[in-house]
């Protein structure tokens, strides 16, 4: 096991409402929906009209670029809405749920017919049963080429943001499909990295809120090939390729998430879609911030506490710095497994610069609240207005693959494609913190999130 | 009381708004409406993309940092004149004398850089339509601290007009100019107005009309006295001015920037808060220290009393400390990279001592050597970031 350590990132302590390991399982109520807008890079082709009876399983949706990469339903019943967005790009795909739902049937295998398989044939299994979409491509981040034969697929096990799963969770009970979800990945690409981000945190042996069972040691129990240290989000698997990679040839590498691992491999075993996901919900308290055990495509009002409080909610899903915003009937997407509800941005603060800032969220010494570890409560706002920028460093500082943003950005600016190419912009992981830290407020993950999409446009032209 | 003027604040906001608005009557002066209401009232501006959490930092509170830094060698700045006009004339030197005489110099020289550069600050603004930025507050006191007491206050607003106009707004305004604003304007007003910037007659400000100006030579001038080689520290002592004395800065010499130990002061309270960079602080008294050892060592001949003096008298003496604390280590004319930071504020060090001590036009070297590394500090930067371009694995 080698231990790769990301020196530069932040180190994500200083965010009131941690999910506590304590799990519960939270249902979908009445609805579940897919939501095609957030798939990256993918155009969907509906295959299914309103009105439609559906089962579990059954394809709603291909990429029209590769019409074999299909996406199944989550939920058994009638598809009652298809909900459009500007430019008719398709937000939602809202299915009432029947009583008892009917799902489709696959075949299922056992670890010697993986073994037996050809590549060819557990990829196309793979398209159909709707678990190809799990496997990514970095640098993009699109949806891995069946047609490629990537140097190594990388597996993140649980996440520098404590705001996501943890690995030890959706591990317990799941042990044996994570390892043939993980014998089939072996089967696709030459090698597979299992990348366990070790937050350095012992579980209490007497919290409450643990079982005894709930714990899965993952170095004795999965033995990782890489221990990752280091503040968010060193756990990415772009993070962790950027500071092992030794060559180009390693840049084309893909990865999948570690809870996806184990639906591949239920999915294999079982013939059936799975549609159990363990989400990491927060609502900025203690007491309602826990692990939640539902399903695929729940409605985010689904999994609130009861208790939840807040006056101007703002729903936040996949990461406070990577993911997007929504309201409580939003859905869960696809590659999101975290629910967070934090505090809308909503008033003007009265002589802000100068106060001493002991509840301000900061990753500069310039607040009182540096001087102490409590965790704080955070909103929306983006504390300031747009400036230009001034060239402080505080994004280079944080950046966790070596890039200088504000170099970048300026390349950019001016067009110089190739420029910003050399200094990395294809090794940009999305983070959100040059963004997050900048006094100036300019929105820098943005503006390469972009540069990045308009880049692989071109390439998929060009070729 | 802190609720009710919070909210009578908020209102008279919200009723003059409509002025400024699209149809309003002012509505060319927006930028100005909307740069005193966010002095008040941090605007609520949700985080439209990702990240969804914004840093508790802006560039306001970042400007109100280095204000808070310079508050020191200020406030040491305004007894300091007040004490050498009020010992000058004779009279007794009571401390709310010299702080009134100190008030009365200084406060004029402040005010009119500040509105003067304000008003182009503003007109440009206008014109060009984009929000008043912050980094004024800054120049617009580092300015006149750098300025001797005696200075006319129609000089100053000339000084800081064209440090704005050309300094900062001709190159497209904050974040985009090559040479410190403040140093800009010093420059100017240094090589426009030599007679009210240099020599001894400038640097005591003595309030009663009436009374001829009064010598007081700055240690630096010492440079131009006759002196044998070797004696500059004994001449220096003899002249009171001890090392201690020049550390402290209670001599005759700029409002604000003869105070080392008040810039060490504010140097202290950059670096703990990350605001500004040690590495240029450091770099560049590395790079003093060294030179002027170095110097020490090798001139066998009297060049110049300063030649041969011990390295700490350059470090005390003059304004280095506030312009390497102050000037060198502003991020948009200074280099963004590691490396490049270290070499920029040595060479920094290493050119205060050398105009010092081989170019007898100039006692004071540290704003030449600064705009000067201004200069090379993007030369620096493509330098270092094509090293680090090298040593990645390309990523195309």
């Amino acid at each position: 096991m080698k231990t790769v350590k990301v020196k530069k990132g932040w180190p994500f302590k200083k965010i009131a409402g941690k999910p506590s390991l304590r799990t519960v399982s939270r249902p979908a109520k009445k609805y579940v929906a897919a939501m095609p807008v957030h798939i990256p890079f993918v155009k969907p082709r509906l295959l299914v009209s309103e009105g439609d009876r559906v089962k579990i399983g059954t394809a709603l949706f291909e990429d029209k670029q590769n019409t074999g990469i299909r996406f199944l339903s989550p939920g058994g019943g009638i598809l009652e809405k298809i909900v459009y967005g500007p430019r008719r790009v398709i937000k939602e795909i809202r299915i009432r749920l029947d009583d008892a739902e009917a799902a489709e049937s696959f075949d299922s295998f056992t670890a010697s017919d993986i073994d037996a398989m050809s590549r060819d044939i557990l990829t196309g299994h793979l398209m159909n049963g709707g678990m190809w979409g799990f496997l990514r491509q970095l640098p993009f981040r699109n949806i891995a080429d069946p047609e490629a034969k990537p140097h190594a697929v990388w597996v993140p096990l649980g996440s520098a943001d404590p705001f996501q799963p943890s690995a030890s969770v959706y591990l317990k009970d799941n042990k044996h499909f994570f390892d043939l979800g993980i014998k089939a990945l072996g089967r696709l690409a030459g090698t597979v990295h299992i990348a366990w981000h070790d937050s350095g945190s012992k579980p209490k042996k007497n919290n409450p809120d643990v079982q005894p069972d709930a714990q899965i040691d993952i170095r004795r129990d999965i033995r990782p090939t890489h221990r990752v240290r280091g503040g968010f989000p060193a756990s990415d698997a772009g993070v962790v390729l950027f500071h092992t990679k030794q060559s180009p040839d390693e840049n084309r590498d893909w990865f999948i998430d570690g809870q996806d691992v184990v639906l591949i491999g239920k999915f294999l075993q079982t013939g059936v879609y799975p549609t159990e996901r363990t989400v990491a919900f927060s609502d900025g308290t203690a007491e309602n911030s826990c692990h939640i055990t539902t399903r695929a495509g729940v409605r985010f009002s689904d999994l609130a506490a009861p208790e939840t409080d807040i006056a101007h909610p703002l729903w936040v899903t996949g990461g406070l710095f990577t993911g997007y915003t929504g309201s409580g009937d939003n859905f869960l997407g696809y590659y999101e497994t975290s629910v967070m509800i934090i505090e809308k941005s909503h008033a003007s603060e009265f002589f802000g610069f100068v106060r001493p800032g002991w509840s301000k969220l900061s990753n500069s010494r310039t607040v009182l609240s540096a001087l102490s570890s409590r965790p704080l409560a955070v909103d929306s706002d983006m504390h300031g207005e747009e400036r230009p920028c001034v060239n402080c460093g505080y994004c280079a500082a944080i950046c966790p693959v070596d890039i200088m943003p504000q170099y970048t950005y300026k390349s950019l600016y001016a067009d110089e494609i190739e420029d910003a190419l050399g200094h990395g912009l294809l090794d940009c992981v999305e983070c959100g913190l040059c963004s997050f830290v900048c006094p100036s407020k300019i929105d820098l993950t943005d503006f390469f999130i972009s540069a990045r999409k308009r880049y692989h446009k071109e390439l998929q032209q060009g070729v | 009381m802190f609720k009710q003027l919070e909210n009578g604040l908020r209102r008279v906001f919200e009723k003059n708004s409509r002025h400024f608005s699209e149809n309003g009557k002012l509505h060319k002066l927006r930028p100005l409406f909307e740069a005193v209401e966010t002095i008040f009232f941090i605007p609520a501006i949700p985080a439209e993309k990702a990240p969804f959490v914004r840093d508790g930092i802006d560039l306001k509170r970042f400007m109100s940092i280095v204000l808070l830094a310079l508050v020191p060698p200020l406030f040491f700045g305004i007894y300091n004149t007040g004490y050498q006009s009020v010992a000058a004339s004779g009279g007794e030197l009571r401390f709310f004398d010299i702080i009134t005489s100190g008030l009365f110099t200084v406060m004029p020289l402040i005010i009119v850089s500040y509105v003067a550069g304000f008003f182009w600050e503003i007109l440009f603004s206008v014109i060009r339509r984009h929000p008043i930025s912050e980094g004024f507050l800054v120049t617009g006191l580092l300015y006149p601290m750098t300025l001797p007491p005696t200075m006319p206050l129609w000089q100053v607003a000339v000084g800081i007009s064209f440090g704005v106009v050309i300094g900062k707004e001709v190159f497209g305004g904050t974040g985009r100019n090559i040479f410190n604003p403040a140093l800009t304007a010093r420059a100017f007003v240094f090589f426009a107005y030599p007679a009210q910037m240099s020599g001894d007659a400038v640097w005591v400000a003595v309030r009663d009309a009436g009374t001829a100006a009064v010598t007081g030579a700055t240690p630096l001038a010492m440079t131009t006295l006759t002196g044998s080689f070797n004696s500059l520290e004994a001449m220096l002592q003899d002249a009171g001015f001890t090392l201690t004395r020049l550390f402290v800065g209670n001599y005759p010499g700029s409002v604000g920037a003869t105070s080392a130990l008040c810039c060490l002061i504010g140097a202290l309270l950059l670096i703990i808060t990350g605001v500004a960079s040690y590495r240029v602080m450091i770099g560049g008294i590395v790079g003093l220290l060294a030179t002027s050892f170095l110097i020490g060592i090798f001139s066998s001949a009297p060049l110049n009393p300063w030649a041969n003096v011990n390295p700490l008298y350059h470090l005390a003496a003059g304004g280095f400390m506030f312009g390497i604390v102050y000037m060198a280590t502003d991020p948009v004319s200074g280099p963004g990279t590691t490396v490049s930071k270290w070499v920029y504020g040595f060479f920094i060090g290493m050119l205060t001592v050398l105009i010092r001590v081989f170019n007898p036009a100039f006692p004071e070297g540290v704003m030449m050597a600064i705009l000067f590394m201004n200069l090379f500090a993007p030369l620096f930067d493509f330098i270092e970031i094509r090293l680090h371009m090298a040593k990645r694995i390309p990523n195309v």
